[in-house]
């Protein structure tokens, strides 16, 4: 389970929302063992929390993006 | 015999005269504004002037909703109208009918002709329109990094999905700064955006003028990255709005159709929490009924004798042969002839409360899976040396145990059992999960869900805990 927190850490929201929603169908729709309900359940738990992370991580960043001598770079943005 | 007239006839006679003749009216006449009045009537007088010569002129206030500009000293315009003359004063004077800055017509005719080119291309077209990612983790902007624009984006998205903003530093009118803009659309996609925004704040027709210039239309086109326009005031429309991917009246308006609002995500995130614990919720119940009606016939007294009977076989065959004891089980297995999938103790479950009128079929499948388990028993007897008897009866123990206490930990998980104990769920009008206080206001009203059923309150007061 720790190499799927550690895939679902990569994961960007929509990604985690979709594939969350997908295990939320598979289990709503049962027919399925209780193995495989447990196994789904905690890979839901492991996508909720990163979903829950990713929204109340409040630090967005704002940079400014120039080119100088063919380089891209950014530094953070100041409002005057 | 020379006529006498009065001089109001003779200034009649002249106005009259210049009424008739056709080339002092429906004429347009170029020419700069200077000394305009607007009286409070609403009519305008200015004079009309060019380098050489000078004319009063007069607009009234029935013609001002002709003209979408407000006229001004030193404006370069061309005057539609006639010429008259004021009786009164024996002056005379252009009577504008309508006017429009010269030059602008020039501006007018050029965006007709691109917007009619480009459209012709096909780069308006709704199929090019690409569709915003709905939850993007970096926006480029393409503005004046002093301007109001970047301004009202970053404070809008402050409460919105979360997302870094990357600026593109742009002069966004006068002379390069079409250069400027399409510089910024490609350097942005180079650093790599999910989605830019390209904007400035309201002007005239030339201030935008950059926006309606073709570079800029082709730059928009090429980007990898949906881009939204938002330039200008809601009424102004430019090229660019027309190429991009979403137009948005203003900047503010820009961040809200890129970004959801923080809490309305939140919202979808609680009802999917929701929607997962009922629905593994009902998968325990669900299994805890075959569980239940499966145990009655799994209890030990059952399988104690199935594995007497087994036994009675083993010691039956062991006697006839001096094989190994595994060697004599795995002849067993065989005669049982089972697939590997249908043996685990889940299937067999299920397969025992399908068939729970067919005593002799459920037995059957219980010695199955009484048969594996010893076989796997035996494997393990082998590999430490233990008594049989001994392994059988620990992994059949190990086995229920864990069935148990999966449907234990599952029970725990259920909403409705921590409802029971005393917990309250509180949803909001719109039937979200309310997980924190600064998610609602005084007066909001509320709804208290617990174990038995629900109720609604009324916010009277609230405090965040530090």
């Amino acid at each position: 389970m720790s190499d799927y927190a550690e895939e679902v850490g990569k994961m960007g929201f929509e990604e985690s929302m979709q594939a969350l929603e997908d295990l939320v169908r598979e289990l709503e729709n049962g027919g399925i063992g209780l193995d495989r309900s447990l196994e789904i359940y905690e890979r839901a738990v492991v996508l909720r929390n990163h979903c829950k992370s990713i929204l109340d991580e409040s630090e967005r960043r704002i940079r400014t993006i120039m080119e100088s001598a063919g380089a891209v770079r950014t530094e953070d943005f100041r409002m005057d | 015999m020379s006529e006498t007239v009065t001089v109001t006839q003779l200034n009649t006679r002249v106005r009259e005269h210049l009424n008739q003749s056709p080339g002092l009216r429906d004429i347009w006449v170029s020419g700069e504004i200077s000394n305009l009045k607007r009286y409070t009537s609403g009519h305008y007088y200015f004079t009309l002037k060019d380098q050489g010569s000078e004319i009063r002129g007069v607009m009234f206030s029935g013609s001002r909703s002709r003209i979408d500009f407000e006229p001004v000293d030193n404006m370069k315009i061309l005057a539609f109208g006639r010429v008259d003359l004021y009786v009164q004063r024996g002056s005379y004077q252009f009577i504008v009918e309508t006017m429009r800055r010269s030059g602008v017509g020039d501006l007018y005719m050029e965006f007709e002709r691109l917007k009619a080119r480009l459209q012709a291309e096909g780069l308006f077209d709704p199929a090019r329109k690409r569709p915003l990612p709905r939850y993007p983790r970096t926006i480029g902007v393409v503005t004046s990094p002093t301007g109001a624009v970047i301004h009202d984006i970053i404070t809008t998205s402050a409460s919105r999905f979360p997302a870094d903003i990357v600026l593109a530093p742009a002069k966004v009118q006068g002379e390069g700064a079409a250069e400027s803009i399409v510089a910024g659309i490609e350097l942005l996609n180079r650093h790599g955006v999910d989605v830019i925004i390209v904007g400035r704040g309201g002007g005239s027709i030339e201030d935008l003028w950059a926006f309606n210039e073709e570079p800029v239309a082709r730059a928009i086109a090429a980007s990898r990255a949906p881009v939204v326009s938002a330039v200008g005031h809601e009424t102004d429309f430019t090229i660019a709005d027309f190429v991009a991917d979403v137009r948005a009246p203003t900047p503010t308006g820009a961040a809200a159709v890129i970004l959801r609002d923080r809490k309305e995500v939140r919202g979808q995130v609680d009802n999917i929490s929701l929607r997962m614990n009922r629905a593994v919720a009902a998968a325990v119940g669900e299994m805890r009924a075959r569980f239940e009606l499966a145990d009655a016939r799994l209890s030990p007294r059952r399988a104690s004798e199935s594995l007497d009977v087994l036994r009675m076989r083993l010691d039956d065959l062991s006697a006839r042969s001096d094989r190994a004891p595994w060697d004599v089980l795995r002849a067993m297995g065989g005669r049982f002839a089972v697939a590997d999938a249908r043996l685990s103790p889940e299937k067999a479950l299920s397969d025992i409360s399908g068939h729970a009128d067919d005593a002799d079929g459920a037995l059957d499948r219980i010695g199955m899976m009484v048969s594996h388990t010893v076989d796997l028993a035996v494997r393990r007897m082998v590999s430490v040396g233990e008594r049989p008897e001994n392994a059988v009866m620990r992994t059949m123990a190990r086995s229920t145990d864990s069935l148990e206490s999966l449907g234990e930990r599952l029970e725990g998980l259920n909403p409705v059992n921590v409802l029971g104990r005393g917990y309250a769920m509180v949803t909001s009008a719109d039937g979200t999960v309310v997980s924190s206080v600064g998610d609602m206001d005084e007066g909001d009203k509320v709804t208290i869900h617990l174990g038995d059923g629900r109720a609604v309150a009324e916010i009277m007061d609230k405090e965040m805990r530090t």
